[in-house]
């Protein structure tokens, strides 16, 4: 049975509440299809992977698909110790974030912008606010979160899965099968 | 005209008022002809500040999507919302910003001018003197408002010039005043600007005072750690960041001999101050005849982030608290524990009762009988004998009523840590995510090991007790658990050593501006880590190591000390103290900031030989083209290091702060895709040319401490680095890459100007990716670079960003 994404949607830090705008939490196969269907996707992954490295693996499956991956902070790391670097770019959330909310940047690989990003495994109270500076200052970029925490600020979150590790990876595979498909 | 002094009368007038404004000298010592901008009002720097946003955009992470000031409010400014007053979302987060650098600034400045009447009172005016080594005394000072000061009366219009421009700032952000993001950006930049004039004022003033060290690399090491408080003695605990009152604690317990029966340790940036009293040139008489080095007697407790648990592990029997980084519920805290707090500051009063004109007897009395849990005394002197004495006699009768009813028994912990439903309502709230449900029910089953691994990740915010709902007192476990590790807390750090000196500005000057002194990294700021204490020592360590200049203040200052190496030797043991490559300095307190941003004062004017007088941009514009400075406020939780960050910022300093710092919801970013953002004139002949983004960002947020450090490496580039610089730069930058990451920067190559930048260690492979991967041209044979770079050498590029530093126009 599919693990239920949806439930406690409330955000990780509870008194992050931002205003009138606040994420929905949906289903695994809803954001997958999404994802399928996305013409520019950009994984943007960070250094909570380090804590839980089966997270890294998923990250690379993701990769596989032509997705290309934004490795944040140190990240870059354990992607290098995986042989799996093809379409993974370093470079800090910040400066990432803040490229992409100007709508003539060209992207990590000069061939255009992205059209969703996907945030996974990074430190909930920075991703929070770079998804607030995407929410308000460039709207065309579709924000999901993929990670264990309900992103307030996200388009699309998973619910609260942060004390049930197994749930998460299992949901997170449940994106990718539904990417898949 | 010679300055007179004295009383006159007029006769046959009654009723009439003379005002005289100051005096001023006719024969005007300073020979510096007086620069463009004396005492820079609102608008005055604009046009530096709009070059800095031109370069560096401002980006915005709101916390909060809504306006909730006026009474239209609430209204929703999400996206391309507006107020009703019109207000959109880059303007009100410009605008909360702009708040945020008052806080700050002021909280700093209040500071300076409670000390200077205070001063004044106690010491009368006073020379400033800095001793032989330091004639530029007072940058920034210099720098903003155009006069040097001689004595401390000199400061008054300095800090009334500050308290009238942060009025007029606060008064735009009213409903219906500014309107424009950038303007309020620019708003911000000034009153951080005046942040650092108000802390340089504060602590020369402090210094000139108290008799503090002027510049010395050999400040004496003072005992840090809650463990080196002697609980055979009573424990008086200094915490905040003025001094008054704590130093005639120590001046009591000096004139009464009553060391042996005190100890006095300070918390936050009282901590600072307090160790560095009496340990100056020997002036004043008042305090090197009678407290000659009395500063190294106290002690410091530890930095803002142990507060909450000192009182929680027991460590103290009163506390006197001052002003700043006072968490608001030391009352309540203190009052669990029977420790009797002393508010002298009326800045915080806490709801007690004022007992400032009250015999010393009757309030020690209420105090050491309970009858009141705390009292506020406003005379600083008084307030240090009522603390002194409280403590004492406080202490018996504390021991008595913990043997009858202990703060936290060996069964209470059990219970508690049995109560857990591991329902991790604390994790949902604990700032650096500690698994707080499996600690506690780990110290359930007998496993005290988390409560101890996880004691130094703790930043004490006490929200996980808040939010459980079994009323568990977390940080009370964490206290019971780390009882040997809070007796073990036992470290040395150098006492402040204040400003730089001129001679050391001779001597690293060239080699700054050059690039062969690779940076000077200034680690700042508060104890809200995103992943415990120890980051501060391993940054510090990291860039000591590698030949930077390193700067140390305030809590960070204090938590760099916590750790050793193989031979237990702290930092400040490890290195020598001096403003020097592979030395690591401890400037002081929250305000002695300033002495980082002078520092690059004094490198313009006593190195390149520039004019700082009332000449603020050309200062910044020397700073941003030529000074490898970069800032680091890995702890930063206030709106002081915001202010500090953003005064920095106007200095063309650019600084690096921790993730958390989201919650500053403002920060400069450049972008390198963007050519024409890094234009720049060459002064010789005032051609604009394209150069390397350096430094990349103004402000920027780091993830983790290894992101942290590579960037720390990468703003210290600079457009005047020489070839050698360049190499040594790109070497630690490559380097941190190689050992953090894994893998060489992406973007190494546009530091790049000449092949004799390469590293010798990478030279061939990085000549070899120069030509396949980025198409440069390189001839092999003379193993140099024919094309590719953005910018070829030249030895005697002059970089500015201002016109008027063109010496010769084409």
């Amino acid at each position: 049975m599919a693990v239920d994404t949806t439930k406690n949607a409330v955000p990780f830090e509870m008194a992050q509440i931002p205003g009138p705008e606040m994420a929905k939490a949906y289903n695994t196969k809803v954001i997958g299809a999404i994802l399928k269907k996305a013409k520019r996707p950009l994984l943007v992954v960070g250094a909570e992977l380090f804590e839980d490295p089966v997270m890294f693996d998923k990250a690379i499956e993701i990769g596989k698909m032509g997705v290309p991956i934004a490795a944040t902070a140190h990240t870059i790391k354990g992607f290098i110790e995986r042989g799996y670097t093809e379409n993974v770019h370093m470079i800090g959330l910040h400066p990432l974030t803040s490229y992409l909310r100007f709508k003539d940047w060209q992207g990590l690989d000069g061939e255009g912008h992205y059209d969703v990003v996907i945030f996974m495994g990074i430190f909930y109270k920075f991703a929070s606010a770079m998804f607030s500076t995407l929410k308000n200052f460039n709207r065309d970029i579709k924000r999901v979160s993929i990670d264990r925490y309900y992103h307030v600020n996200a388009d699309m979150t998973f619910g609260n899965l942060a004390f049930n590790p197994d749930q998460y990876h299992e949901a997170v595979d449940e994106v990718i099968a539904a990417m898949a498909k | 005209m010679e300055k007179m002094e004295g009383s006159f009368a007029v006769e046959d007038m009654q009723n009439v008022q003379i005002n005289i404004g100051a005096i001023v000298k006719e024969v005007e010592e300073w020979d510096q002809p007086m620069g463009p901008f004396p005492y820079p009002s609102i608008a005055t720097l604009r046009d530096w500040d709009f070059k800095i946003m031109q370069r560096y955009k401002i980006m915005y992470s709101p916390i909060c999507d809504r306006c909730t000031l006026c009474t239209y409010g609430p209204c929703d400014l999400t996206g391309d919302k507006r107020g009703a007053c019109g207000i959109d979302q880059a303007a009100q987060q410009g605008r909360i910003v702009l708040i945020a650098c008052l806080m700050g600034a002021t909280a700093h400045c209040a500071h300076g001018r409670h000390l200077y009447h205070w001063c004044l009172e106690k010491f009368g005016d006073l020379p400033i003197n800095m001793g032989d080594e330091i004639l530029v005394d007072a940058p920034i000072t210099r720098t903003i408002a155009g006069i040097k000061p001689k004595t401390l009366k000199d400061f008054g219009p300095v800090l009334s010039y500050f308290e009238e421009q942060v009025s007029q700032l606060l008064a735009c952000t009213h409903t219906g005043q500014e309107g424009n993001y950038k303007d309020f950006e620019s708003k911000a930049l000034h009153a951080s600007m005046l942040d650092h004039l108000g802390m340089e004022a504060s602590d020369i003033i402090q210094m000139i005072a108290y008799d503090m060290p002027r510049g010395d690399e050999n400040a004496p090491l003072v005992e840090c750690g809650m463990g080196t408080l002697d609980k055979n003695k009573a424990i008086l605990i200094t915490y905040g960041h003025n001094l008054a009152a704590s130093s005639e604690a120590m001046f009591y317990t000096e004139d009464n001999n009553l060391w042996d029966k005190v100890d006095i340790g300070g918390v936050c940036c009282t901590a600072h101050d307090n160790t560095r009293i009496g340990e100056g040139l020997g002036y004043p008489k008042e305090i090197s005849e009678k407290y000659k080095d009395v500063g190294t007697k106290a002690k410091v407790a530890g930095a803002i982030g142990w507060w909450r648990k000192m009182v929680r592990g027991d460590v103290m029997d009163c506390v006197m608290v001052d002003e700043q980084c006072v968490w608001t519920d030391a009352l309540a805290e203190c009052s669990k524990l029977k420790v009797p707090i002393i508010a002298t500051s009326e800045k915080i009063m806490l709801g007690l009762p004022d007992r400032t004109n009250d015999p010393v007897e009757e309030i020690v009395d209420d105090l050491v009988n309970f009858r009141m849990p705390g009292v506020a005394v406003l005379d600083p002197a008084k307030a240090g004998e009522v603390g002194v004495r409280t403590a004492i006699a406080v202490k018996p009768k504390r021991a008595a009523e913990r043997e009858a009813d202990p703060f936290l028994s060996e069964e209470d912990f059990k219970k508690y840590a049995e109560s857990c439903t591991y329902c991790h309502a604390c994790q949902f709230v604990c700032p650096p995510h500690i698994k707080i449900g499996d600690v506690v029910r780990a110290a359930a089953e007998g496993n005290y090991e988390p409560l101890s691994s996880t004691y130094e990740v703790c930043v004490g915010c006490r929200r996980c007790e808040q939010a459980c709902p079994q009323d568990i007192p977390i940080l009370s476990l964490y206290a019971y658990a780390n009882k040997e590790y809070i007796r073990d807390h036992k470290f040395k750090m150098r006492a402040g050593r204040g400003p730089v000196k001129d001679t050391e500005i001779r001597r690293v000057g060239a080699p700054i501006v050059l690039g062969t002194i690779p940076g000077i990294i200034a680690l700042v700021g508060c104890g809200n880590y995103p992943n415990g204490t120890k980051e501060a020592y391993d940054m510090a360590k990291e860039f000591v190591d590698r030949g930077f200049i390193v700067a140390a203040s305030g809590c960070m200052a204090m938590d760099m000390s916590l750790y050793g190496d193989e031979e237990g030797k702290t930092i400040w043991e490890q290195y020598p103290g001096a403003v020097d490559g592979r030395n690591i300095c401890n400037m002081g307190s929250c305000v002695a900031n300033s002495h980082i941003s002078g520092a690059t004062i004094k490198i313009a004017t006593i190195f390149a030989g520039r004019n700082e007088r009332a000449n603020f941009d050309d200062m910044a514009d020397y700073t941003l083209s030529k000074i490898g400075a970069c800032g680091v406020a890995w702890g930063a939780y206030s709106q002081k290091a915001a202010s500090i960050a953003t005064g920095c910022n106007r200095m063309g300093i650019p600084v690096v702060v921790q993730p958390h710092s989201v919650m500053y919801r403002r920060s400069y970013v450049g972008r390198t895709d963007k050519k024409e953002d890094w234009e720049i004139i060459d002064a010789r002949d005032g051609s604009k040319v394209y150069c390397e983004p350096a430094p990349e960002h103004m402000l920027y947020i780091a993830e983790t401490k290894e992101e942290a450090m590579l960037m720390m490496a990468k703003l210290c580039f600079r457009p005047s680095d020489n070839n050698q610089g360049r190499m040594i730069k790109l070497t630690h930058y490559c380097d941190i890459s190689m050992k953090y990451f894994g893998c060489m920067p992406p973007d190494w190559h546009i530091y790049v100007r000449h092949a004799s930048d390469l590293p010798l260690k990478w030279k061939e492979d990085m000549m070899k990716e120069l030509e396949t991967k980025h198409g440069w041209e390189i001839d092999w044979k003379r193993k140099a670079i024919l094309s590719g770079p953005i910018r070829k050498m030249d030895v005697s590029f002059d970089p500015t960003n201002i016109e008027r530093k063109i010496r010769v126009k084409k």
